[in-house]
């Protein structure tokens, strides 16, 4: 319950310190930190219009995106407290809860017939293919070295004692956080400020979509950041009491918000074609993690 | 902390695999130099200062500082092209990489041998065959070269395998092969750089008797 709370806390200022972020890295004084939220719910008091060539599956996608997203924040623990839903096994349940709104926002987006969508839909789709084993491999090896499976109990008895387990927590953060990167089409794979629709992949799924679906888009997007900061925070907050670790939480998010930003304003992005060995580069860093966990089991050398 | 530097060398490696311009690579080679400083000076028990001089010199004066610059040199000097162009695509050469490392802890896994610091091993091997694979797959000599010290770097790390102890007569036998190959080929390359404008291996399948 805990960490549902801090996790729309979380989500409601996360994507403003972005924008905030890029905007004073380039000079200008940009919008306010709760302006994200202000155009989600603007775009909740309108309509929406459908075109007339999308079937059902169109108006039913972004409900799904949605619910799927929020399905996955139940399930982040905090600390010692549980995820709402909670059981052995949840972070597969997780992840393809997750990959469950991603199919549906990829058939919404096929089902608009537009040439555009369809390009960005089979990127999206090719990009969570190479994200996945990474995640797997990762949360795989965490839950060999605890002996558990689920988010919880994994995330509540790992203890990070010595300098390899250090290693591996850092090198495990780096992971997640560029999954979050992948999942939420940030920037060394995706630019959210271009809008050419040729090197476009989340954005230009969205085209489409406006009011109140738009809406339903966008703030699944946030919440998306929030529950990958909250899973990097649990790597670190094992056994802290909770005054800590609720202060830890939004010292942790705000950092990360503020060097997402810092990495987008300075960093250019990737080549298209570069998108997918920098993405199966994660898959290899988790399998160094993978053998360091076992190393550490003393199952292997 | 010394298997946190290891895990370092081997990320240093798929970085490799991945690296798209040739000021990439000269960068990662330094930063491996001196990653292995830090490796000889964690590891070393007993070190004598004639030693301690002389892998300062071998790994922070050559591997990080002299040949870094030298082949800075001859990247301006012969005016290469910036892109490493490589024969396979990065993406494979990524895989390649992570299947090498992984088929080189399965492989020294299965040995017993307690006088053998096996993770050493496995960053030795892995580093060994992924130079290896970097010269077969590189296009550009400079790239050939480059691929020779990373296989370098893994005899390195290799002779730090077998003992604690840092036998000088390896050191000075790396040095010299370091220098040596750096030299030769640099003053070759800047030969041939006179005579033809492009450098890579296809014209030297050209050349005749």
């Amino acid at each position: 319950m805990l960490s549902l709370i801090l996790i729309v806390l979380a989500s409601i200022f996360f994507t403003g310190i972005i924008i905030r972020t890029k905007s004073i890295a380039s000079g200008r004084k940009g919008p306010g930190i709760l302006q994200p939220i202000k155009d989600v719910i603007r775009l909740f008091k309108k309509g929406a219009v459908y075109s007339n060539t999308t079937s059902f599956v169109f108006q039913i996608a972004p409900t799904i995106y949605f619910a799927s997203v929020v399905m996955a924040m139940l399930m982040v623990p905090f600390g010692q407290s549980k995820g709402l839903i909670s059981f052995n096994g949840d972070f597969i349940f997780f992840a393809y809860v997750l990959a469950l709104g991603k199919f549906f926002s990829i058939i919404g987006a096929m089902d608009t017939g537009s040439s555009f969508e369809g390009m960005g839909a089979s990127r999206e789709a090719l990009y969570s293919m190479f994200a996945e084993p990474a995640f797997f491999v990762l949360m795989g090896s965490f839950a060999l070295l605890t002996g558990h499976t689920s988010f919880q109990e994994i995330f509540s008895t790992l203890h990070i004692g010595s300098y390899l387990s250090y290693a591996l927590a850092t090198l495990a953060t780096f992971v997640l956080v560029m999954l979050a990167m992948i999942e939420n089409s940030r920037m060394p794979i995706d630019d959210p400020k271009t809008h050419l629709e040729l090197t476009m992949i989340h954005e230009v799924m969205i085209l489409d979509n406006c009011g109140f679906d738009l809406g339903l888009i966008l703030s699944a997007g946030y919440i998306k950041f929030a529950i990958y900061g909250a899973l990097i925070i649990n790597l670190f907050i094992g056994m802290v009491p909770y005054e800590y670790a609720i202060a830890a939480f939004f010292v942790i998010q705000i950092l990360m918000a503020i060097s997402i930003g810092l990495i987008e304003s300075f960093i250019a992005r990737f080549r298209m074609s570069h998108n997918t060995q920098f993405i199966f580069t994660l898959t290899s860093v988790s399998l160094l993690i993978f053998f360091g966990v076992l190393m550490i089991l003393g199952k292997i050398v | 902390m010394i298997h946190v530097i290891l895990i370092t060398f081997l990320i240093t490696l798929f970085y490799m695999a991945i690296a798209n311009r040739m000021l990439t690579y000269i960068k990662i080679l330094a930063f491996q130099g001196l990653l292995l400083f830090v490796i000889v000076f964690i590891q070393l028990n007993e070190i004598n200062t004639i030693n301690l001089i002389l892998i300062l010199l071998e790994t922070i004066v050559f591997k990080s500082l002299a040949v870094p610059i030298f082949l800075n040199f001859i990247l301006k000097r012969n005016k290469i092209t910036r892109e490493a162009e490589p024969f396979v695509p990065n993406f494979v050469s990524l895989i390649i990489t992570t299947v090498i490392i992984v088929f080189t802890i399965l492989l020294v896994n299965s040995i017993n041998d307690p006088y053998l610091d096996k993770i050493f091993f496995i960053v030795a091997l892995s580093t060994l065959f992924t130079g290896v694979y970097i010269i077969v797959s590189r296009r550009k000599i400079l790239t050939h070269v480059m691929g020779y010290l990373v296989i370098e770097n893994g005899v390195f790390i290799l002779s730090l395998a077998v003992g604690s102890e840092m036998t000088m007569l390896v050191n000075i036998g790396i040095m010299l092969d370091i220098f040596v190959s750096v030299l030769v080929l640099g003053i070759f390359m800047n030969r041939i750089g006179n005579t033809f404008e492009e450098m890579s291996v296809d014209n030297l399948t050209n050349l005749k008797d």
